[in-house]
């Protein structure tokens, strides 16, 4: 693909989220893609995790509730300014994380993934439980943003501005070297050893940005539902959150941001896909799994190249004086 | 200045893979590694390279006691190698499994990356170049932008190669780098392997082709189950009246 192609469109897409508010229609469109974005902050960190390292994470839900109550409860009980109170979620959820991921990163896949379930459903529990902190089973309300972000059309920016962020970081983490350590270990640990990989670490260090995304987005998610209880961070969003990216496909920031879009609007634009519910979800996510199981990301990158010519060559022939060359070269600067 | 294993022993459960083995290996050169199937070279690659840990004895690198080391810290010291059935990252292009070799020279930090500061386009830019060098140089210009899980077995193992010199290794450990080539193809393996000497590179030569490995090594160590037969340069090793017997099974 040629690299104006490839700004032209980014343009393109970023001109239209941004007068989003003018085409849209109705409110309630306006909320929905808030509520997708917002779920995107969340998201964008955890294909990080999920679909570069490869640590199925089914309980960021846990995550989430964790930062829209400490959003919830900084800015509305203790009439903390709101941008400090998105900071406080994001960098609670970000030690939370940590917390989680110190034990429980070093399992396999499988009990990693209960590990997280466990934390999840804990979390519910407790904010149950503190009700003179969380409001139990009552709940808590939610103050808005500040102006200027307190209209729909603000607050939908802010949340498309941080969205954008965490685009920006996860695709700067992908492309790089971090992106290849990543993905070394999601399909082969021996070889991010190998290569030098701090293994553990760098689950860690992903984990955690995943948390203050989490976080953050959690503060946001708060404020689009301007009243939360234990109930508005049901086990389902959890498993939503990881089948956005598993049908996004794992090692994209594309295809898991299609999927958070599509699986977020399909069911609430198209009624007869709503009254089918989670079974729409079981039926996309089966279609996915059996057709294209590496996801809607890897349905573009095919297309893509159907428009480039084959190259068929498979003889290696080395060039053993630009070798030498290149073995030296990395020698002195050593 | 070399990578030694001193007396090594290592036992899984009551099975004694390798009893007393020694190996030195100097930069510079090439050891080559033979043995029957189950003699334990394998076993010995993965101790060197830190994937195992011995039940006596020692690995040294430069005198130093590296024996508890991880991979990883090896890695950092100049030890590098390839694996019996290439293990590459088969969503990646070729370029971008090269260049998961130069990690521990990636200095950009998580956060520096996630913002990229001019740092991480500086290192980039450095790792870039020198896998590009390395796919040329190991032969395949043709397939840098391919994705791995394209390739085919011959240019897997040259991808390894170039992954592990991409690590700027002192030493380099191949486990049955010609497994599944075609003479040609061993030619050119033969070819590479000359490069790396010549430059300096102590390479372990762990394989099956015997005539290959006589071919091209400096020094030849025999194994067979788990003990240490011959050591000596490639003609008094295959001379060796316990090698022919061994390989021959007279």
């Amino acid at each position: 693909m040629k690299l104006p192609n490839r700004t032209f469109a980014l343009f393109i897409v970023t001109a239209a989220l941004a007068t989003l508010p003018w085409w849209a229609g109705d409110l309630y469109k306006l909320h929905l893609a808030a509520l997708i974005c917002a779920y995107w902050v969340l998201i964008g960190g955890l294909n990080l995790v999920v679909g570069y390292s490869g640590q199925l994470s089914i309980g960021h839900v846990g995550l989430l509730a964790i930062g829209a109550y400490c959003f919830a409860i900084l800015a509305g009980t203790h009439d903390v300014h709101p941008a400090f109170a998105i900071a406080a979620s994001g960098a609670l959820c970000a030690l939370c994380g940590l917390l989680l991921g110190l034990p429980s990163l070093r399992l396999p896949g499988f009990y990693f993934a209960m590990a997280t379930l466990a934390f999840a459903l804990i979390v519910t529990e407790i904010t149950l439980a503190q009700g003179n902190l969380t409001g139990g089973g009552v709940g808590l309300s939610v103050p808005g943003f500040p102006p200027p972000f307190d209209t729909p059309r603000g607050s939908y920016w802010l949340i498309l501005t941080l969205a954008a962020l965490v685009t920006w970081l996860s695709w700067n983490v992908a492309r790089h070297t971090w992106g290849r350590a990543l993905v070394a270990v999601r399909d082969s640990a021996v070889t991010a050893q190998a290569v030098g990989v701090p293994v553990f670490r760098a689950k860690l260090t992903v984990f955690v940005f995943s948390g203050f995304t989490a976080g953050v987005a959690g503060a946001l998610f708060a404020v689009l539902q301007s009243y939360i209880t234990p109930d508005t961070f049901v086990f389902d969003l959890g498993l939503f959150f990881f089948v956005c990216i598993i049908i996004g496909g794992r090692g994209h920031i594309l295809g898991p941001a299609v999927g958070t879009i599509v699986l977020t609007a399909l069911p609430e634009m198209v009624a007869p896909l709503a009254k089918l519910g989670n079974f729409f979800y079981g039926l996309l996510l089966l279609a996915v799994v059996l057709l294209v199981p590496e996801g809607i990301g890897r349905v573009f990158e095919l297309l893509l190249q159907r428009l480039r010519p084959r190259r068929e060559s498979h003889v290696v022939k080395p060039d053993l004086d630009r070798l030498a060359k290149a073995i030296e070269h990395g020698r002195s600067a050593r | 200045m070399s990578l030694v294993a001193r007396d090594i022993t290592k036992r899984f459960g009551g099975l004694t893979a390798l009893s007393q083995v020694s190996l030195e290996l100097n930069p510079g050169e090439v050891h080559g590694l033979i043995g029957p199937n189950g003699s334990g070279k394998t076993t010995l690659l993965n101790l060197m390279s830190g994937y195992y840990r011995p039940d006596a004895g020692k690995i040294e690198l430069d005198l130093t006691d590296i024996s508890t080391a991880t991979v990883q810290r090896r890695a950092a010291l100049g030890i590098a190698r390839t694996f019996q059935k290439p293990r590459l990252l088969p969503t990646l292009s070729v370029l971008d499994n090269a260049m998961l070799g130069g990690w521990r020279d990636a200095r950009a930090g998580f956060l520096s990356t996630a913002f990229c500061l001019p740092r991480v386009r500086i290192d980039e830019r450095l790792l870039r170049s020198r896998a590009e060098e390395l796919l040329h140089g190991v032969g395949l210009s043709h397939a840098i932008g391919r994705r791995a899980n394209l390739l085919e077995h011959a240019e897997q193992r040259f991808l390894e190669i170039a992954r592990g010199l991409a690590q700027r290794p002192r030493f380099i450990l191949l486990d049955e780098p010609a497994g599944g080539l075609t003479p040609a193809e061993i030619e050119h393996l033969g070819a590479v392997i000359g490069v790396m000497r010549a430059e300096g590179v102590g390479v372990l030569l762990v394989e099956h082709h015997t005539d290959f490995v006589f071919r091209i090594s400096d020094r030849v160590t025999t194994l067979d189950v788990g003990t240490m037969i011959k050591h000596g340069t490639p003609d008094e090793v295959r001379r060796d009246p316990d090698v022919i017997r061994v390989y021959l099974g007279a």
